[in-house]
């Protein structure tokens, strides 16, 4: 690099154009032959005659004129590669030495980078993994979740016929199967039953996501008839835990739910649904296969699109068939509609609004970043305007100057997003640590490749962003100003002008965040403060899953409620015991029935009334907490054989009894035993509780006595005076003494299971509330720079001030208020931008409106007070200026 | 004065112009006219390739040109030897005479 003598590069000629190099060879010829030419005509030829000859003896002169040509054009190419290589290392040497003359600047300048580069990526990282990276199957692109359309346009679930219809008529995808998720009790094998997530799915299923498996196969065909050998294939956590990885496993048998399944293969690590311990074959027997059947609908489907069709082709497919299902079977498919997405877009649906909002929010922290160290860096220009104006004077072009300014930032720039993405690795880890497990694919989250490129594009375009102004503006000072001022630098207006453009942009910016994050901590305040309709303190819940065969008939089951119930009532301490099927408060199981009141006129085919359903035992209510509005309560009089009883929640007779009084009315639900369609006459009214969020509404509910309607899924609630933990463990055993086979899960105080239900509303909070704390930190040091700085610099004019008689409280107003006005403008600019961005927010905003007047007051409020706090300081040391000292220029 | 100048071997016109410029500073066709006139003529270098020698050794950094004024005050392009090509010529030059010794000692001896 450095072969060129020094002399050379520095009164060098500048570079040549391709045409200037061919002209010089063409001269340089020319030059030859003439003078080849003038010795022939001093021999006596004629003028004509020697420029034929002096061309005859040269040889091939155009051939010549191409070689060297050629040969030049390459050398100046090669010239100002390595000129400009030079110059590189010249600027990062000259950099380092700048950087290391100034450790206090670098250091705060590499601190603020790295905050918001840490910030950022650590986001993305999130963002890279849920939203960004194709799902780990082979052609992901081609995966689609099909689903039909409730009322509202929602996706809703299939039942089993119209699946099977849907999948024989469909021409579109190669591969389908349905998929059902629940949980069985896995028992024996020599540990502890516990409780696995199960899904239950088509033998294609491993063919639609074409994973392959880690061991042994996937399911064949016809493993789905009733009459096929039960088999079951594992997750291979399962297979490592509870199996210590055995390959001897397959092919034995294991006991799910009381019966034996041969597992016949272990799935690889890329699982999908990605809780799934276990995957059993769907069982198509004559129940399940019953026309009545037609209209219970609670299964989903994926599918592997066919090569060729596009997701249009089979959505309009799937529609076809959707409308010729409705008008085959109106009693159970009126209004039927189907619709597909691609199966990425349908896992993260809910979570990518947010995500995009915090990505969004941590762009604008790493923003507030870049402004905060460009106006550092116009601190540190305006410090050396004279040390560019003497290289300027000594002939520096000012492209030179700009491009050695720029390495600096850009050398800055990349050690904070070096420093970044130490601290993105950390932050990453807690961020998937914190978050709630309902975001999706959460465990495939890390920094990886595609994240550190993220990161090094920030890092450059940050560098060239916050650099780029300061340099150009550096890069011409007026020369002759700052070289006779000499070594103090110019006091230019302009320099303060664009220091509190900057200072302003950054508060505008950190309370525009600030009222994103005030308005999701309002709005979980609200939630918190939600009456949940139960009591949640002193008690908690459990679930058990009977197993089918053991609990198969209605006298089992109830015997096995009651003698749980009654157990846990004797514990010391238990005030209340109740259990319920379908009863879990916050919970995402459902159990809708459609119904008709005695005596109204049947509503048509797909449009009649429904509610939740609920199966609880006497004592649920006051384990819960639920107040009885009026009438009564389940009493142990209502059992098997009495009157058929039921009590509605209040929402429930608002909506379905709006100008009658309910009690005395009989419900006749359309689910039926033996034929027999379940009738219950309204015996009271109990209070609302929210049963799936508490930012929904409390849906209208129907409790029926559990001994009169027996079923499957137990969910027990016991109040307690005692401590909950020793109730938990006391609770667990008496279970044991009743079933040792039976697993306990979903075990929670009532407190925790308010807490987690806002777990993902708690997150996007802190979050955002973090990111505003982090700008709002940023604002303020940059407010606090530009007046420290305007303070020093008007040093003799406030001292002149003081001389004359301003008092120090006057000189401190005077510097306060400039620092109050950068603020609010800053404010008023960032409130009108929060104002607009915040309707992006709205989908996340409970009971707060996205333009809350008092979190928008309360936002302006907290930055007037920063920004006091931060020009306070300089505004006391003005204020001490000794008027003395600054008139003779000594500070 | 034979009348069919010697044809060159590969790579003699490098070490001719390089020792050549070695006196000092020329212009392509006094670099051509002194290698006549030292050679009295025997060598029958080719103009064409001796332009392209030049150019190609200016790339290699051998030497290096500026423009300046001809004795006809026009303005040549002047070539003058650089520390490298100083190095090549005396490289080359010791090839050459030992080649030369290892040729004459066999043909002496035929």
């Amino acid at each position: 690099m450095s072969q060129l003598p020094a002399g050379r590069r520095l009164f060098r000629f500048p570079w040549r154009t391709a045409a200037q190099v061919a002209a010089d060879v063409d001269e340089e010829l020319a030059f030859h032959l003439d003078m080849v030419a003038r010795v022939l005509v001093e021999e006596g030829w004629t003028p004509e005659s020697a420029r034929t000859e002096a061309r005859r003896r040269f040889g091939d002169l155009d051939g010549t004129r191409k070689v060297c040509r050629a040969l030049d054009a390459r050398k100046e190419r090669e010239m100002k590669w390595m000129e400009s290589f030079a110059e590189l290392a010249q600027d990062l040497r000259f950099s380092g030495r700048q950087l290391a003359k100034s450790p206090a600047f670098t250091a705060i300048v590499i601190l603020t980078l790295a905050l918001g580069v840490g910030a950022t990526t650590s986001i993305f990282s999130v963002v890279d993994g849920v939203l960004l990276r194709p799902l780990p199957f082979p052609e992901p692109d081609r995966l689609i979740r099909l689903y039909p359309l409730g009322r509202e346009g929602k996706p809703t679930a299939f039942s089993v016929l119209n699946y099977l219809d849907w999948r024989q008529q469909s021409r579109t995808v190669d591969a389908a199967s349905l998929l059902d998720t629940g949980s069985v009790n896995l028992t024996g094998t020599g540990g502890d039953p516990e409780r696995l997530v199960s899904a239950w799915v088509s033998p294609e299923f491993f063919s639609v996501l074409r994973a392959p498996l880690l061991a042994g196969r996937g399911f064949a065909r016809g493993e789905d008839s009733p009459k096929a050998p039960k088999v079951v294939v594992l997750s291979q956590e399962l297979w490592k835990r509870r199996f210590g990885s055995d390959r001897g496993l397959l092919g034995h048998t294991i006991s799910l739910d009381g019966k034996p399944y041969t597992v016949v293969g272990v799935a690889g690590t890329n699982r999908w649904p990605a809780t799934v311990d276990l995957w059993i074959p769907f069982e198509l027997n004559k129940e399940t296969l019953e026309p009545k059947n037609r209209g219970a609908i609670y299964l989903s489907a994926v599918a592997r699109l066919a090569p060729h069709v596009s997701l249009v082709n089979a959505r309009a497919e799937a529609q076809a068939i959707a409308a010729r299902l409705a008008a085959q079977y109106p009693e159970s498919n009126t209004g039927y509609r189907m619709d597909l997405a691609g199966m990425q877009t349908f896992m993260v649906g809910d979570v990518r609004k947010p995500l995009l909002v915090l990505m969004g929010a941590v762009l604008f922290v790493l923003l507030i970043a870049c402004v905060n160290v460009a106006n550092l860096l116009l601190v540190r220009a305006a410090g050396r305007e004279s040390e560019v104006a003497v290289r300027t004077a000594l002939g520096a072009g000012r492209t030179r100057i700009v491009r050695q300014l720029l390495t600096e930032s850009v050398v800055l720039a990349l050690l904070g997003g070096a420093a970044g993405t130490l601290l993105a690795v950390w932050a990453t880890r807690a961020l998937v640590a914190l978050a709630p497990e309902r975001i999706p694919r959460l465990r495939e989250v890390g920094v990886n490749g595609s994240v550190l490129l993220f990161t090094l594009i920030v890092s450059v375009v940050t560098g060239i962003l916050f650099g780029l102004a300061p340099a150009i503006r550096a890069s011409r000072p007026d020369l002759s100003a700052v070289l006779k001022e000499g070594a103090r630098g110019s006091k230019g207006r302009p320099a303060v002008y664009a220091r509190s453009a900057l200072v302003v942009v950054e508060t505008a910016l950190a309370v525009m965040l600030l009222a994103g994050a005030g308005l999701l901590l309002r709005s979980f305040g609200e939630l918190l403060h939600v009456d949940p309709g139960f009591d949640p303190k002193g008690a908690l819940a459990f679930n058990l899953a009977p197993p089918t065969p053991k609990y198969e008939k209605s006298e089992q089951l109830r015997s096995l409620a009651n003698a749980l119930v009654e157990r846990l009532q004797r514990l010391p301490g238990v005030t209340a015991a109740g259990a319920a099927a379908f009863g879990r408060p916050l919970d995402d199981n459902d159990f809708v029935l459609s119904f008709n009141v005695e005596g109204r006129p049947e509503a048509p085919p797909g449009q009649e009334p429904a509610m939740r359903v609920a199966m609880v035992t006497p004592g649920y209510f006051r384990a819960l907490g639920l107040p009885l509005v009026r009438g009564r309560l389940f009493t142990a009089e209502d059992r098997e054989g009495s009157t058929k009883v039921a009590l509605l929640t209040e929402a429930a007779a608002r909506k379905f009894f709006p100008n009658e009084d309910p009690i005395g009315k009989k419900i006749i639900t359309g689910w039926s035993e033996n034929g027999v369609a379940r009738a219950g006459e309204v015996v009271g009214i109990v209070g609302d509780f929210k049963q799936s969020t508490l930012d929904s509404e409390a849906d209208p509910q129907l409790f029926l006595p559990f001994d009169q309607a027996p079923i499957g899924y137990l969910t027990l609630v016991v109040r307690s005076s005692a401590d909950l933990r020793t109730v938990a463990a006391t609770a667990r055993a008496r279970v044991h003494d009743v079933d040792p086979d039976l697993p306990i899960y979903k075990l929670q105080t009532l407190e925790e299971l308010v807490s987690s239900s806002v777990a993902q509303p708690r997150f996007y909070m802190l979050l955002l509330g973090g990111f505003a704390a982090v700008a709002l930190a940023l604002a303020a040091i940059g407010i606090y720079g530009v007046i420290a700085y305007a303070v020093s610099q008007r040093r003799q004019e406030i001292g002149v001030r003081i001389a004359l008689g301003a008092t120090g409280d006057r000189v401190a107003r005077m510097v306060l208020s400039q620092g109050m006005a950068l603020a609010a403008i800053g404010a008023a600019a960032g409130l009108l931008l929060a104002f607009v961005a915040s309707r992006g927010l709205r989908s996340l905003l409970y009971e707060v409106s996205a333009s809350d007047p008092l979190t928008y007051t309360a936002v302006a409020l907290v930055l007037v007070v920063v920004a006091a706090l931060a020009s306070y300081l300089p505004a006391r040391r003005a204020a001490q200026t000794d008027p003395q000292l600054a008139l003779r220029g000594e500070v | 004065m034979p009348k069919t100048p010697l044809e060159l071997m590969q790579g003699t016109v490098a070490v001719l112009i390089l020792k050549t410029l070695s006196w000092g500073p020329l212009h392509g066709y006094d670099v051509s006219r002194s290698i006549r006139l030292r050679s009295e003529g025997a060598l029958g270098l080719e103009d064409a390739a001796l332009y392209q020698a030049l150019h190609r050794m200016e790339r290699k950094g051998w030497i290096e040109a500026e423009w300046g004024l001809s004795e006809t005050h026009r303005r040549a392009k002047f070539y003058r030897l650089t520390e490298e090509g100083r190095r090549a010529l005396q490289a080359e030059v010791t090839t050459w005479r030992s080649y030369v010794t290892a040729v004459s000692k066999v043909l002496e001896t035929a």
